[in-house]
């Protein structure tokens, strides 16, 4: 089985890794080195897509052509998008479905725009690895839901990856923990504060089995708020005209960003910010600042570590250990409120940043069968239902619930010759429909029959990447039926093959453009080189010959102002080959007076 | 013929794949394969165990494990489309007897269904032992309802449902290990007494709940 990578889709920052002989590692840019990517992605005019930090550097120019953090909006509607974000970006008008970006004219998802983070991580794995890359394991917040994880798992098919596992976060940053600790038993609560999610989950080790207990957490909850708080200050302090100005709101973010992170390791930070008119505002920001306001920030963690201890039948003094997990982590004031949380300091001995990562590699080792002895037992992280008579939520699995986990529901008909029930699927906690998420709608196709006649029994089945599917039997002639599922806030399976499709003219688009770029790069050395040298060497010039050059070197000029690669191939040879005697004379010649000048060196 | 095993049709006592022995089992102790699982499974037998209410919760987990480790999908995800149908049901049919076995209430509950005496929706009678704790209950959420109620009065009779229903609760284990592997009437009886109550205490801490949420 060929290798199968760990990929930490991170909302500021990605990572791949691999399952070594040695345990897992973090695969580098070859050619940079860098190990986190910018989870950022930016669309030239030109139709160039950029990724990664140029894309991240580019924000501060084009903030509207740039996403920072497509993970924000995967499998969300616009109704969800919360005031910042909707002044950020620019939004494609959509009364339903997944929410789009517009850019260039054209609307962008964030599956879209997350497979551009996907395919330069997997571009990466590639170089690194030196063999192909088509198959991973992607994390994704354990608080995400089903249509959140959806949208992760099309994001993965549009880079061109099988996504054999969705795995939790935590879970994932547990494993790799856990790694060289399988011998012991103990309970163990990971705290993973990100770029935008905050998730919390606590597990039982034992015997090499890693059982989630319980998990909790806020899918709109992480470093990314901090930034926000602090950049709001900064943005008040200036005068009134640039405060909606969108160039200069993406710079205070970024500084807000920067300040946050020097705070970190210091007392204060001097900050300035450059206007557009050439002016300048200049100011510091101390610690004690900075956490006061992202105090309410790091205190709404509280709710969601009470909840899951109490979800898990625990009090902290049950838990052995506190993982901290995500770069908001580093954030002192965040360790400290792990530390009264848990009554214990938090563990930091692997990175934060690149702890996901691994674990995520783990996972792919376990999976292709290389890792044989561990386990992960994980479970859905909100309880899922289905919308009944008056818009009450029904519950039929309870968060919580080790996964996979199947519940069989019997439906029959209210009317005479009804021919189908119409289902409503929802996840979250709330008593009324109304207030949890809509997932889907279907229906379940019925013969038309008296009214109580028809029996249809329907599995609903949440799997290992807790993921739902749906099946349908007619109990009373045991045909199964299938059953088309709308999702809510995802692609639909003809919008998914379409982007499919138009990623693949867009690859082959993408080669074609390189080719003819490195095409004409080779034209005009050639063409530049060989004028000099006929200002150079006049003398070395047969009768004719400098005409036979001057009509190769015009049609490569030409053939370089066009679009097909293989004429400016074909008009480089012909120029190569008809200078080739002018080249190698002008080579006797410079071996001749290299050997004239060292005679008389010698002399 | 997979995929007809696949849907849980029919299975035999055989492994489907290597034809050993199986019985009930989730998985086959020969060749690893996942089995097809039967519509009415016995979460006991799934797991091997025997059939108690008494049972030992570090054996119960250790099974769990042992047959998670077997049929749970990472371990067939290089497996035939049919296998990994076969395993996802069977780590599904596991994981539910496992969260059914380990909680002592829907342990208990599972026994009476299992003999044919579930509690149904008609448990609705106060159980006289519980009538004077649930009418002054009563009473508080109704002042609240009517909007004169006292918070600091609801939150003690919270506290008051809650330890009770602790203690019931905590009762079960010696009921168990008293009853055993019991089935017969009086023993079912007994049972369904006891469930019934922390029922009824935990619908009533609940409405509780809900009020005081208000």
């Amino acid at each position: 089985m060929a290798r199968v990578v760990g990929i930490d889709l991170g909302t500021t920052n990605s990572l791949v890794a691999v399952l070594g002989e040695d345990g897992p590692r973090v695969l580098a840019d070859p050619e940079t080195g860098e190990r986190l990517l910018p989870s950022a992605v930016s669309f030239l005019p030109t139709g160039e897509v950029l990724v990664g930090r140029a894309a991240r550097a580019r924000a501060l120019e084009a903030p509207l052509e740039t996403i920072l953090s497509a993970k924000r909006f995967m499998g969300i509607g616009f109704e969800h998008v919360s005031d910042e974000d909707r002044r950020r970006y620019r939004f494609a008008p959509a009364e339903r479905g997944p929410v789009r970006f517009l850019v260039h004219g054209h609307t962008l998802t964030a599956p879209e725009v997350s497979a551009h983070v996907l395919r330069e991580l997997r571009r990466r794995a590639e170089a690194a690895l030196g063999d192909v890359v088509e198959r991973a394991v992607i994390t994704v917040p354990a608080y995400f839901n089903d249509s959140q994880r959806q949208a992760t798992r099309d994001a993965g098919r549009l880079a061109g990856l099988e996504v054999l596992r969705l795995v939790n976060e935590p879970t994932a940053a547990a494993l790799a923990y856990g790694l060289d600790r399988q011998e012991e038993q103990s309970t163990i609560a990971v705290y993973d504060l990100g770029g935008g999610t905050f998730d919390v989950s606590i597990l039982k080790l034992a015997r090499g089995v890693f059982e989630v207990l319980a998990t909790g957490g806020d899918t709109r909850l992480g470093g990314d708020d901090m930034d926000t708080v602090l950049a709001a200050v900064l943005l008040d302090g200036l005068p009134a005209r640039w405060r909606e100005h969108v160039q200069v709101r993406a710079q205070v973010l970024r500084l807000a960003e920067e300040v946050k992170h020097a705070l970190s390791s210091r007392a204060d930070a001097p900050l300035e910010i450059a206007l557009p008119d050439g002016g300048r505002f200049e100011r510091r920001v101390t610690r004690a600042e900075l956490e006061a306001l992202i105090a309410p920030i790091v205190e709404r963690t509280t709710r969601s570590c009470r909840q899951a201890l109490a979800d898990a039948g625990l009090d902290p003094a049950g838990v052995a250990a506190v993982v901290a997990v995500g770069g908001a982590t580093r954030v002192p004031l965040v360790r400290r409120h792990g530390e009264q949380l848990f009554g214990r300091p938090p563990l930091v001995d692997l990175d934060p940043d690149e702890v996901v990562a691994l674990g995520a590699g783990v996972q792919a080792g376990i999976l292709t069968g290389d890792k044989k002895d561990m386990l992960l037992l994980d479970v859905v992280p909100l309880s899922l239902g289905i919308e009944t008579m008056g818009g009450v939520f029904s519950r039929l699995i309870d968060r919580n619930s080790t996964l996979p986990v199947g519940v069989k529901e019997t439906f029959t008909t209210a009317v005479d010759k009804q021919s189908g029930v119409e289902i409503h699927v929802l996840q979250g906690e709330r008593e009324l429909a109304a207030d949890n998420r809509s997932l889907a709608h279907f229906t379940i196709p019925i013969d038309p029959l008296p009214a109580g006649v028809p029996r249809v029994e329907v599995m609903f089945l949440v799997d290992a990447n807790g993921i739902l599917s749906v099946t349908a039997r007619d109990l009373r002639t045991g045909r199964e039926h299938t059953v088309e599922v709308k999702p809510s806030y995802g692609l639909t399976d003809d919008e998914l093959e379409r982007m499919l499709e138009e990623s693949f003219d867009h690859a082959e688009e993408d080669v074609q453009q390189r080719q003819v770029r490195e095409a004409r790069v080779d034209a005009e050395t050639i063409l530049r080189v060989t004028r000099a040298q006929l200002d150079v060497h006049p003398g070395l010039l047969e009768p004719g010959e400098r005409e036979r050059i001057m009509r190769a070197a015009a049609a490569l000029e030409e053939a370089a102002a066009g679009e097909d690669p293989v004429r400016i191939r074909d008009a480089y040879d012909v120029l190569s080959q008809t200078t080739e005697p002018f080249a190698r004379r002008i080579m006797d010649h410079a071996l001749q007076e290299t050997v004239v000048s060292r005679a008389l060196d010698e002399l | 013929m997979t995929h007809a095993l696949a849907n849980g049709v029919e299975r035999n006592g055989e492994c489907w794949r290597c034809s050993e022995r199986v019985g009930l089992s989730a998985f086959c102790v020969s060749c690893a394969a996942p089995q097809p699982i039967a519509a009415d499974v016995d979460h006991f037998a799934l797991l091997g165990l025997p059939r108690r209410l008494d049972l030992d919760r570090a054996d119960l987990e250790r099974r769990y494990h042992d047959a998670s480790r077997r049929v749970h999908p990472d371990r067939h995800q290089t497996a035939s489309t049919e296998e990994q149908t076969l395993s996802l049901a069977a780590s599904a049919a596991v994981n539910r007897a496992y969260r059914t076995l380990r909680d002592p209430i829907a342990r208990g509950r599972y026994w009476l269904e299992l003999h044919g005496d579930p509690i149904g929706a008609d448990n609705n009678r106060v159980p006289p032992e519980l009538a004077e704790l649930v009418f002054a209950v009563q009473e508080q959420l109704a002042d609240v309802r009517a909007g004169h109620g006292d918070a600091a009065a609801v939150a003690a009779a919270r506290d008051a449902l809650a330890s009770r229903l602790a203690s019931l609760v905590a009762g079960l284990d010696d009921r168990y290990a008293r009853h055993g592997a019991a089935h017969d009437p009086p023993a079912l009886a007994d049972l369904k007494r006891a469930l019934s109550a922390i029922a009824y205490v935990r619908t009533l801490l609940r409405d509780v709940d809900a009020v005081a949420a208000r």
